[in-house]
């Protein structure tokens, strides 16, 4: 019964795994593949570290380290994930063709350069969303 | 149950190299601070399972700084890519 859960939680855990590390080599832009690394991590990380809890039970020292590992990564790294994301959009990365929603820039025509456009380390440059991402106004 | 222990660590290894490649090739640095995001969380759980194949509890103290710190990196990284650290 037992032993069936720990491999039932992590078959899960490396499900997810594995899909969420293909998603971040496949998918198209950095926002997508901020999705897929958070995916990896809450879906793929947390079933197998609870597998691994089941294991050895929950108050033996194994146990109870993987638990406060399992905390540290539930609470931190949606807080990472959102803090790259704004700054990927705050810097510019270009989003993908195929894009369909860009709620903060609906308003605005295309947004200007900001202070900061000269510093442009590697391609990170901010270059802002190029029209044809907008969606047509209807 | 040691034999999944060891197959899980290496099978998160297997991954982090599959995520070695964006982080080689991401075409801007916030893909590779992605991908180096991801791969400390696979490092960490790699360690937690190892340390439970290999018996060590003291290998679980470094898992838990992986886990504590590799955050402060990605955070220091959004920070620097706003251009709020300088």
């Amino acid at each position: 019964m037992r032993e069936g859960l720990t491999i039932a939680l992590c078959a899960v855990g490396l499900t997810f795994t594995l899909s969420g590390a293909i998603g971040i080599l496949r998918m198209p832009d950095v926002y997508c593949r901020i999705q897929c690394s958070s995916k990896t991590i809450t879906m793929g990380a947390l079933p197998a570290l609870l597998g691994l809890v089941v294991a050895e039970g929950p108050f033996t020292a194994y146990g109870g380290r993987v638990l406060v590992v399992v905390l540290l990564l539930a609470v931190v790294n949606p807080a990472a994930s959102h803090a790259l994301a704004r700054a990927a959009y705050k810097v510019g990365v270009p989003m993908w063709a195929g894009t369909v929603a860009d709620e903060p820039h609906e308003d605005e025509p295309v947004a200007a350069g900001s202070e900061w456009s000269e510093g442009s380390e590697g391609s990170d440059a901010a270059v802002p969303p190029a029209a044809g991402n907008r969606p047509e106004e209807v | 149950m040691h034999e999944l222990y060891i197959v899980l660590a290496i099978s998160e290894l297997v991954v982090g190299g599959l995520l070695l490649v964006r982080l080689a090739i991401g075409p801007t640095t916030s893909d590779r601070v992605v991908a180096l995001n991801t791969l400390s969380t696979q490092a960490t759980l790699s360690l937690l399972f190892f340390a439970a194949f290999a018996g060590r509890t003291s290998y679980l103290d470094v898992a838990i700084w992986l886990a504590s710190f590799s955050y402060l990196g990605t955070f220091v990284w959004a920070r620097l890519l706003e251009r709020e650290l300088l």
